[in-house]
Formats: C-alpha cells, sequence, structure tokens
C-alpha cells in the first residue's frame, strides 16, 4: 500500500516537471532562451484557478476543459510580453523572462490575499475548487490524476513534430543556426521564434493548470516550489529530447519524493535531493562541455 | 547512452530502497505510538519551527513516541507527506501551520486511523483537529513594555508575511503599547516571506534610520536577520516572538512572545494517546500556559522597576482571568492563530 501511494506520490510530482521540461525543451531547441517557465506556469495556475471558480457552478464537467485551455493561454499570453520585447526592442529574453518570473509570483501573492481570496478572508489561498473542475485520479487511493497521461502525450506529439513535420524541422534549424535558417531556408525567423516563445509558455501554462486542478485544488502563494527552474535542468538532461523529458522528469519526481521518503523515515535532509541534482546538472553541461572540445580538437590535429 | 544509464541507474537505486522499507519498521513497531510533524520551514530557525520540532521531541522524551519530522514547501508536499504518514499508520500527525489545513481534511477523510491536527484553522473532523494559539494577550503585554522603553517614541514591527494572526498579534502590541504612551508610532512592515535572513536585516536596517529603538518581530528564519541589525545598532531594542529568542542577543532583548509549543503539543499528544481525543479546536493562549511573554533576566537592571511590574502584575491578573481591559483596538476583530 505504502510502495504504490509512494510510486504515485513521484509520478504526481513528476508531472509538472515534465510539462514545464517540455516548455524549456521547446524554446531552446528553436534557441529561445525560455528561462520564465516558472511564471507563466504561476500564470497559468492563477488564471486556471480563476477559471474552475467562476465557471464550475454553470458548466459542469466540460469546465475542465476550459480551464485548462485557459491556463495555458495564460502562459501563452505571459511569454508573450518577452516575446514582443524580443521582437520589437530586441531586449534579451534571459533577462525579460527572469524579470517576470518574480512579478507573476508576486501578482499571485497579491491575488490570493486580494481579488482571489477565499471567502472568509483569512487565509491567503483561493476557495477550494468543486469536484467537477478536478482532474481524474487514475489509480484510485493515490493521488495520481490524469495529468500525468496529458504530459506523456504532449511529449510523443512533440517529439513527432520534431521528427516528421516541416514546422518541426524549421525549428529545429532555426535552433542550430538562425542566419543558415534565413539565408539558406527562406524562413522568416522573428515571427518563428516568436511563435515557439509563445509555445512554450503555453504549455508551462498548462502545467500551472494542472497542477491547480489535479493536485492542490486551490490557488496558493508557494504552489511551485520552483517547477520552472527545476524543468531548465529537466529539459537539458534529455539533450531537449520531448521523450527523454519524460524520463528525466520522472527521474527528478523520484528523486525528490525518495529524499523526502528518507528524511521521514530514516532523517536524513532532504536537502540532499538538491545537491544531487544540482551535481547532475554540472556534471552534464561538463560532459557536453568535453564533446564540444574533443570535437573542436580533432580537426586541428588532422591538419596540422 | 552513457547519459541514460545515468539517468535509470538512481531511479532503480532510489525506487529498490524506498520499497524495502515498509516492512522492517511494520513489523518492528506494530504497538509504538507513533507522531509525525509537518513543518513550513526550517527547524533552525529558532522560532516557529524550531518550537514544533522540541514540541515533537518532548513527546518522544515524555510519551516514548516513535517521531518523523520533515520540511514541507508547497501545497503539494503537504498532501504528499500527509499521506505516507498515514499509510506508515502513524497515530497522530501535526500540520505545523495553517497552510496545512485543506490537505489536511482531504487526507483525514482517506485515513481514519490518524489523528491530523494542524496548529491553526478551524476545521475540525473525527480525526481532525486544530489549535488556535491567542498571541493576542502576550503581544499586549510586550506592547506595554515596549511603549516605556521606547524614547524616540518610534515602535518597529517586522513581520513575515501579512497573516492574519500576525497582524492582529501586531494590533495588540500596538494597542498595549498606547496604553502607556500615547505619543508612540508605529512602523509595520512584512518582509514577504519567512525565511530570508537578509531581506528580514534589511527591513530593520530601514526602520532603525526611520527612528526606531524599539523592534518587535515575528518573522521566524527570517527574523533571524532582525537580530543581526539589532547587533550592528547600539541603543535599539528587540523583542522576539515564538520561541525564547531572549538568549540570541541577550545585551538587547527585553523579552520574547514565547509560545510554549512543547506544552501544547504534549497535551494534545496525551489526549490522542489515551484514546479521549475529541475532534475540535483547541484554543491555547495566556490562561493555558501555552503563550506567554517572557522578559530577559540579562536586562533586568536596565529596566524601570515599574514597567517590570505593571508587565508581571497584567501577565498574573490575564492568565487568572481577572483582566477585564480589551487587548485588541475595537476595529480589530479575534481571527484564528496561524
Amino acid at each position: 500500500m505504502a510502495d504504490i501511494t509512494l510510486l504515485a506520490d513521484a509520478l504526481v510530482r513528476s508531472t509538472p516537471l515534465i510539462l514545464a521540461g517540455l516548455a524549456v525543451a521547446l524554446a531552446f531547441r528553436g534557441g529561445v532562451f525560455n528561462l520564465g517557465a516558472e511564471g507563466q506556469l504561476m500564470m497559468g495556475a492563477a488564471a486556471s484557478a480563476a477559471i474552475s471558480i467562476k465557471l464550475a457552478p454553470l458548466m459542469g464537467p466540460s469546465v475542465i476543459v476550459v480551464s485548462l485551455g485557459g491556463g495555458a493561454v495564460a502562459g501563452a499570453l505571459w511569454a508573450g510580453i518577452a516575446a514582443e520585447l524580443k521582437r520589437r526592442f530586441h531586449v534579451l529574453e534571459i533577462i525579460s523572462t527572469i524579470m517576470l518570473n518574480f512579478i507573476a509570483i508576486h501578482l499571485v501573492s497579491f491575488l490570493v490575499r486580494g481579488p482571489m481570496q477565499e471567502p472568509t478572508r483569512i487565509y491567503p489561498q483561493t476557495e477550494s475548487l468543486a469536484d467537477s473542475a478536478r482532474l481524474p485520479i487514475i489509480i484510485p487511493g493515490t493521488r495520481l490524476h490524469a495529468g500525468l497521461i496529458l504530459a506523456v502525450l504532449l511529449a510523443v506529439c512533440l517529439h513527432w513534430i520534431f521528427k516528421h513535420t516541416a514546422a518541426g524541422f524549421r525549428v529545429r534549424a532555426l535552433g542550430a543556426g538562425p542566419n543558415a535558417a534565413r539565408s539558406a531556408g527562406q524562413i522568416d525567423i522573428a515571427v518563428l521564434s516568436w511563435r515557439v516563445f509563445v509555445m512554450s509558455g503555453a504549455i508551462a501554462g498548462l502545467a500551472g493548470a494542472i497542477e491547480v486542478s489535479g493536485v492542490t485544488f486551490a490557488l496558493y502563494e508557494n504552489i511551485s516550489p520552483g517547477y520552472g527552474y527545476t524543468a531548465i535542468a529537466v529539459a537539458l538532461i534529455a539533450g531537449l529530447n520531448p521523450l527523454g523529458v519524460i524520463a528525466s522528469g520522472v527521474f527528478f519526481g523520484v528523486l525528490e519524493t525518495a529524499a523526502l521518503a528518507l528524511q521521514r523515515d530514516f532523517g536524513i535532509p532532504s536537502s540532499i535531493a538538491s545537491m544531487v541534482e544540482a551535481l547532475l546538472i554540472l556534471v552534464t553541461l561538463a560532459l557536453a562541455g568535453l564533446r564540444g572540445y574533443l570535437a573542436f580538437l580533432a580537426p586541428r590535429e588532422r591538419t596540422a | 547512452m552513457k547519459l541514460f544509464a545515468l539517468v535509470i541507474c538512481p531511479i532503480a537505486v532510489t525506487l529498490g530502497a524506498c520499497s524495502s522499507k515498509p516492512d522492517t519498521t511494520d513489523s518492528a513497531s506494530k504497538h509504538t505510538f507513533k507522531v509525525a510533524l509537518l513543518t513550513p520551514g526550517p527547524i533552525s530557525d529558532k522560532s516557529w519551527n524550531g518550537g514544533a520540532y522540541q514540541g515533537l521531541m518532548a513527546i518522544h522524551d515524555t510519551l516514548g513516541a516513535e517521531v518523523s519530522h520533515i520540511q514541507t514547501k508547497t501545497p503539494a508536499e503537504f498532501d504528499e507527506n500527509f499521506r505516507q504518514y498515514g499509510a506508515k499508520g502513524f497515530n497522530l500527525v501535526f500540520g505545523h501551520g495553517f497552510e496545512f489545513q485543506d490537505a489536511a481534511v482531504r487526507v483525514a477523510r482517506a485515513y481514519p486511523n490518524t489523528v491530523y491536527v494542524t496548529t491553526s484553522g478551524t476545521s475540525v473532523g473525527k480525526n481532525l483537529a486544530g489549535v488556535d494559539f491567542s498571541f493576542e494577550e502576550a503581544s499586549y503585554i510586550a506592547g506595554l513594555v515596549a511603549g516605556r522603553m521606547t524614547k524616540s517614541n518610534v515602535i518597529g514591527l517586522i513581520g513575515g508575511t501579512e497573516l492574519p494572526p500576525v497582524k492582529s498579534s501586531f494590533e495588540a502590541f500596538e494597542k498595549g503599547a498606547q496604553t502607556v504612551n500615547p505619543k508612540v508610532k508605529f512602523l509595520v512592515s512584512y518582509i514577504g516571506n519567512w525565511d530570508d535572513a537578509s531581506a528580514g536585516k534589511e527591513q530593520a536596517i530601514a526602520q532603525i534610520s526611520r527612528g526606531a529603538d524599539v523592534i518587535m518581530q515575528n518573522a521566524d528564519a527570517a527574523g533571524l536577520g532582525v537580530f543581526q541589525a539589532i547587533k550592528e545598532t547600539k541603543g535599539v531594542w528587540i523583542i522576539g516572538s515564538n520561541s525564547n529568542q531572549n538568549t540570541i542577543f541577550p545585551s538587547q532583548t527585553l523579552g520574547s512572545i514565547v509560545i510554549n509549543l512543547p506544552r501544547a503539543f504534549l497535551l494534545i499528544a496525551r489526549e490522542v494517546q489515551k484514546g479521549n481525543f475529541i475532534g475540535h479546536v483547541f484554543s491555547l493562549g495566556l490562561p493555558e500556559g501555552v503563550v506567554e511573554y517572557t522578559a530577559n533576566p540579562t536586562v533586568t537592571s536596565n529596566i524601570p522597576v515599574s514597567v517590570a511590574a505593571t508587565a508581571d502584575s497584567i501577565q498574573r491578573q490575564m492568565s487568572a482571568g481577572t483582566f477585564k481591559g480589551n487587548v485588541l483596538p475595537d476595529s480589530a476583530r479575534k481571527q484564528p492563530a496561524r
């Protein structure tokens, strides 16, 4: 019993990591350094909570579709701000997205104390979602919700798009070399990178919407422990491959859940998980760097 | 491929480690009383979380319980850990803060043999209780002392976030200070979180530069930053909260508003162990000996005897139930504690 709930908890935790990881992987593939998955996720969570609370009494079970869609749109809009700044004023998205993260976090903090606060006006959170606005549980007795299925489907879709469609090829070309993509591929890189940016935001927003509809059932200010930042590691370790993101998302979910279990059962500090995560990222980057260095050395030896 | 192996190996190891555990714990401890604690922050804060951990240890030492503690960050983790402790057959699980309430309500239904207590809040059930710490009386007394001790007539109040119990505690503090010193002005600021010590220090420095010479803080780990700012400024007093913080920097600490969390935790754990637990809101304050203002003995010689005597006598009246005054301004209504 304990085992299945533990595994379910790990997968529950993996779900936002996979989704936000996909958002980051898509952006990085297209050469857009969207570090704002965290903020886009928060905005998605806020929009989804607002829609679920307002519309659940009117719509019945179909509200879930609208609420997840609304979350994706909110994430897209939030990323859209940075995308517009980049397109019009060439503002570096590395800076603008990180700044927008802080704004989103404080905005949610304001919302749960102001316009969206629960009716008794005591606690900084929204009221709980109606049952009809909650994602169905896929293993009874656990918390594992249908969001995981959505995340996996989305990963498979993205993988297929990258592999088998012209649009996917254009995104890869854009990321691999924007100048070549423009001159040789006749790609309007400004428009394409804007689209990649906004799509990436939509996926991150969906991650937030699923977290609200599947796990927390209300909007809180600390709803994310930094999913949007861990997602960068998830995407990098997966080599920006959407199917790889499923594996690395599950890996991080298991790692963090296991770390909590170790603290509960043996008193081992759970912060060890963060150290392991950081080490992994360093190793991955070092490996990638080493590979690049070797490739750089090899031809020189031949010409010399 | 190497990368793949790198990812899969730890998964296998961690899963293996988790799944082999329950057999050993379950069989060995069928009959021991098991108590767990979820804190929202680090137990090294010498305050809200540290006090709760002392409570857990008191249950371990006094009642011989098997105990477990975990620090949690997000609502999703509250749920996860409540469930895991329920699944492991724990008898009593504390969620240390109002924020644990919703998760406790959900999980309590799924694990009817485990008692869930949120130190806060109002939700109750067959195996679900809340705790209401009344901070106001003790804050009022701290205010009486601060109002007499300020020379600049500016008192700073620094909170973590603007939670209702923090707000009402500040209001009671202000009422107390105004009772003895009508000229006093207050600077109130909230750090925005409970763990950023350097932000706490900044707020304190800002208040000191605006003339505050007594600062009352209720900001857990972030409050330790307030102590740092005080250490660097002569002639400014500080008042601690939640735990007895008089020893952090004794020479400039007037006293602390102390919740005796161990006493509160023991009181509840005893009821659960004896089997006469009833799901209700435990209201614990000065009369129950759970919250009180504790003056700092190190600085007794610097505090006028009349100030200490007033604080003492009002505190005694409150705990005897004979105090007639109102500790909150008329505009503020009583709200449940964090």
